[in-house]
């Protein structure tokens, strides 16, 4: 039986670490600067983020084009490997048609491409249960079933620090209702069915970090879950606190944004969590 | 052929009730600035006689263009055209007590003096039942004792001069009686303003009859020379039947007020409605998906459940017969019911272009919102949150229900959310649900910031009465607080203003007074603010300057260095500022 690869691209950000336990590939999106393109993750947060606040013009994104997979498809199945590519929601980019093209060209017999209808922490949730199922020896058709299944659990809410960058962006689905909004608010948002949307309205972070945590489920049984975090200072510390006074003793593991996200939200705090049931398995 | 007799012949007919009405509606524009100042708060914006001269107003005007003689007839035009025009609590229930008065005139040409006042009890019962939750030491309790206080007198009473007179001095006796019911105006030293603008209400008819009789002398009280003769045109349900039913019973044609509540699976709101509205008046619908909760007047309550029963399963069921619930009040109330069908149903079918089979482009899934609002400011930011209409009003001008079905009806929303952002628009807004043919939730919001509060939770993807409880819950979560000044000297919660001093109330409290407008406001934050809280949220008025507001906004920043103080054109009268704190 031949073994499963596990594709992804850099919006999941995972660590190299990470990466190399589980033999995952990469492949990246871009910020494109008038004078530069820089691949997403090749630059610390920090260091990008330096960047886009201090430069004058606002960085275009874009999705790796087919050839970018076409090279990383065809080099796993000479090798004899099947391919489950899980990649950022094509409710906010071109990557999973990317994918989908790179696929037809090379072996599309040997290679799935999941869309996450996702990004970020949410991806990553997706695809180190998926690396963990391929480990375990699970099939192709086991793995793109078993996230299906994952994906209807996955739940991403994030409270972006301003609606600027979103609004440049333009990748914001319902959430473009806010954008005329006169008072000062603080937009829940959330990930629904692969599109931004608004989840709800509250005028203080405060408050919107005690929405997020409401929307936790009440015990940890089962429970993965992951704290978003680009520059949000100390809100990713109360957002800490909170979970902590909800779900004791439960591992708080936080997940930096990549900055082809991050150019898109600018400072966000957030969480991002899968309620496992018996046969999706909580891992690491 | 027409004489004077004693005792209980005389007859009332739609002239006589007609210039009864324009002329009390003349009398009481006379005094309707003195019912104004007769607020709680000293504030500027005392309404009560404003609302309930517009409501009788808007029964003038309509009164004007018609030449019927019918009772019945003048009696409908009244209520139907209050009810539309009906602005502020005590308006709604003056219009309710002339649909009350309309049900017990429906169908004749004149009335005797009896028949007469048991209309007008009845108008009294209708009045009662607009208030979900009525309260002594309002207009209510004097409404009740004028009832009951007439009741007595049509045993005894020789004309309707005499009955008025009676009328209104129990109406003036029971109105004295209210600080003594209700503390805040003990507290306040005044009698109800709703109460006052009642009894002024009668002391305008008593006018208006003296004069007729003063006029018409004796043609004014005609005896009917067969009684018997289209005075009792009452008729079973359909009005076809012909069955006249006897004068001194309570035969309301759906007696029986039945409320069940379905629980199913994706229970089709319009079916069941559909279903159910050839069963009774006053039907109400409301809740969705899962439950649907129902209330209707019905004549055959089982036939109610069987048919529910066909959408689920039935539960909280509750069905009382109205006969007894008025015989347990004691106020001996003798109604006739008549088959027309209710003013509701009839407006119903004025209100739902839908049914008609217009063009008009439908978005079923969507929840439109309605609020009530002055002030370009905060109508804007209304908008900019979500709002599909402003309705023009607030505090110093209630709209009336007429305003609120319009805005309600010209949504394209098949499901709609009122905010009516004030206690004394609430009832105007129920009214209106009443009246349009779409699933209308109304959010018992007091205040704008409360609006603003609730209008924020809204959420498309949520069905209505998820969102109508979230709204509901979320218009709790913040604190309100007003700036305005004065209009009169009090002492209310131990501090004392005088006329014209500027004062800040929160919560129906009043925090701040004081001779300047920044000093005030900044008392009244300090008074509102307790720890936790984390923004406060300033509108100011069209009698603030941008600049003054900035100035104001840069010192409660200094004062209250934690809170976060954001500053908005609100753009409302009279008061100078709406503060928010959360």
């Amino acid at each position: 039986m031949s073994k499963i690869k596990i594709v992804t691209d850099t919006t999941a950000f995972l660590e190299e670490e990470v990466l190399e336990r589980y033999g995952i590939k990469v492949v990246p999106l871009y910020v494109n600067f008038t004078e530069e393109t820089i691949k997403d993750g090749s630059i610390d947060n920090a260091t990008y983020f330096h960047k886009l606040m201090n430069s004058p013009e606002v960085p275009s994104t874009s999705q790796p084009s087919p050839g970018d997979f076409a090279k990383v498809f065809a080099r796993l199945v000479e090798k004899g490997n099947e391919v489950v590519a899980i990649l950022i929601s094509s409710g906010i980019s071109g990557t999973v048609e990317s994918a989908r093209t790179a696929a037809k060209m090379t072996a599309p017999a040997h290679i799935s491409i999941v869309d996450s209808l996702s990004t970020s922490g949410g991806l990553a949730l997706l695809v180190l249960a998926a690396a963990r199922a391929a480990q375990e020896g699970k099939s192709r058709e086991e793995i793109t079933a078993m996230l299906e299944n994952l994906k209807s659990k996955l739940k991403v809410f994030f409270v972006p620090e301003s609606l600027k960058f979103l609004k440049k962006g333009g990748r914001i689905g319902g959430a473009q209702a806010l954008l005329g909004t006169l008072l000062q608010i603080k937009p829940i948002l959330y990930f629904s069915g692969g599109k931004i949307e608004v989840f709800d309205r509250v005028r203080t972070m405060k408050k919107a970090l005690a929405r997020l945590v409401h929307e936790l489920p009440t015990t940890g049984e089962g429970l993965e879950l992951f704290l978003l975090n680009a520059e949000s200072g100390e809100n990713i510390q109360r957002l800490k606190d909170l979970i902590r006074q909800r779900l004791p003793g439960l591992p708080l593991k936080t997940y930096e944004i990549s900055p082809v996200i991050a150019t898109h939200v600018g400072p966000v705090a957030g969480l991002t969590f899968i309620k496992h049931t018996q046969n999706t398995v909580p891992g690491v | 052929m027409t004489q004077i007799k004693k005792e209980n012949s005389y007859y009332l007919d739609g002239d006589d009730l007609r210039h009864m009405i324009l002329e009390a509606c003349s009398y009481f524009d006379l005094h309707k600035e003195s019912i104004n100042a007769l607020n709680v708060f000293p504030v500027p914006d005392g309404d009560t006689g404003t609302n309930m001269g517009l409501t009788m107003r808007a029964a003038a005007r309509e009164l004007q263009q018609v030449e019927t003689k019918s009772i019945g007839k003048v009696a409908d035009i009244a209520a139907r055209s209050s009810l539309l025009g009906a602005r502020g609590n005590s308006g709604v229930i003056l219009s309710q007590m002339f649909r009350g008065i309309s049900r017990g005139l429906s169908g004749k040409e004149k009335a005797r003096l009896p028949e007469f006042g048991r209309a007008f009890q009845y108008g009294i019962v209708y009045a009662y039942n607009a208030v979900s939750k009525p309260v002594e030491g309002t207009i209510l309790t004097v409404a009740r004792e004028i009832a009951k206080g007439s009741r007595e007198a049509l045993q005894t009473s020789l004309t309707f001069i005499d009955l008025l007179r009676v009328a209104i001095d129990k109406g003036r006796g029971a109105l004295e009686q209210t600080p003594e019911l209700l503390p805040v105006l003990k507290e306040a030293g005044v009698v109800d303003a709703g109460g006052l603008g009642l009894v002024v209400f009668l002391e305008g008819c008593l006018q208006s009859m003296l004069r007729r009789a003063d006029i018409k002398n004796e043609i004014y009280f005609i005896e009917e020379r067969r009684p018997s003769m289209g005075a009792t045109a009452s008729t079973g349900k359909g009005g076809g039947t012909g069955e006249t039913l006897s004068k001194e019973e309570f035969n309301p044609v759906f007696p029986y007020c039945t409320e069940v509540l379905i629980k199913g699976s994706d229970i089709s709101t319009r079916k069941v409605r559909r279903s159910l509205e050839e069963l009774g008046d006053s039907l109400l619908i409301a809740g969705e998906g899962g439950m649907v909760k129902v209330h209707i007047h019905t004549d055959h309550p089982g036939t109610v459940l069987e048919t529910c029963l066909f959408f689920g399963s039935l539960h909280d069921l509750k069905i009382d017969n109205m006969v007894d619930q008025y015989e347990e009040t004691r106020w001996g109330i003798s109604m006739q019911e008549t088959g027309e069908k209710g003013v509701t149903a009839n407006f119903e079918a004025n209100f739902s272009p839908g049914e008609q089979g217009s063009g008009e482009q439908k978005n079923p899934g969507r929840i439109g919102v309605v609020t009530v609002s002055s002030g370009k400011g905060l109508a804007a930011i209304f908008t900019s949150l979500g709002v599909d209409r402003v309705v023009s009003g607030g505090q110093s001008m209630n709209p009336s229900v007429k305003e609120i079905v319009e805005a309600i009806v010209a949504l394209p929303a098949e499901q709609v959310i009122v905010l009516p952002n004030n206690s004394n628009i609430k009832l105007s807004a129920e009214q209106a649900a009443e009246l349009v043919a779409k699933e209308i939730m109304v959010v018992d919001t007091r205040s704008v910031t409360q609006g603003l509060a609730a209008l924020l939770a809204l959420n498309q993807l949520k069905s209505l009465s998820e969102n109508h409880a979230e709204m509901c819950r979320r218009a709790r979560q913040v604190k309100t607080g007003e700036v305005t000044y004065a209009v009169r000297a009090a002492v209310i919660n131990g501090l004392q203003v005088e006329k014209g001093d500027i004062i800040g109330i929160s919560n129906g409290c009043l925090l701040a007074g004081g001779k300047e407008i920044d000093a005030t406001t900044v008392a009244l934050a300090e008074a509102m603010l307790t720890p936790g809280d984390e923004m406060l949220t300033l509108f100011y008025g069209d009698n603030i300057t941008g600049d003054q507001a900035h100035e104001l906004q840069a010192q409660l920043c200094d004062k209250f260095p934690r809170l976060e103080v954001e500053l908005q054109y609100g753009g409302q009268p009279l008061y100078y500022y709406f503060l928010m704190v959360e």
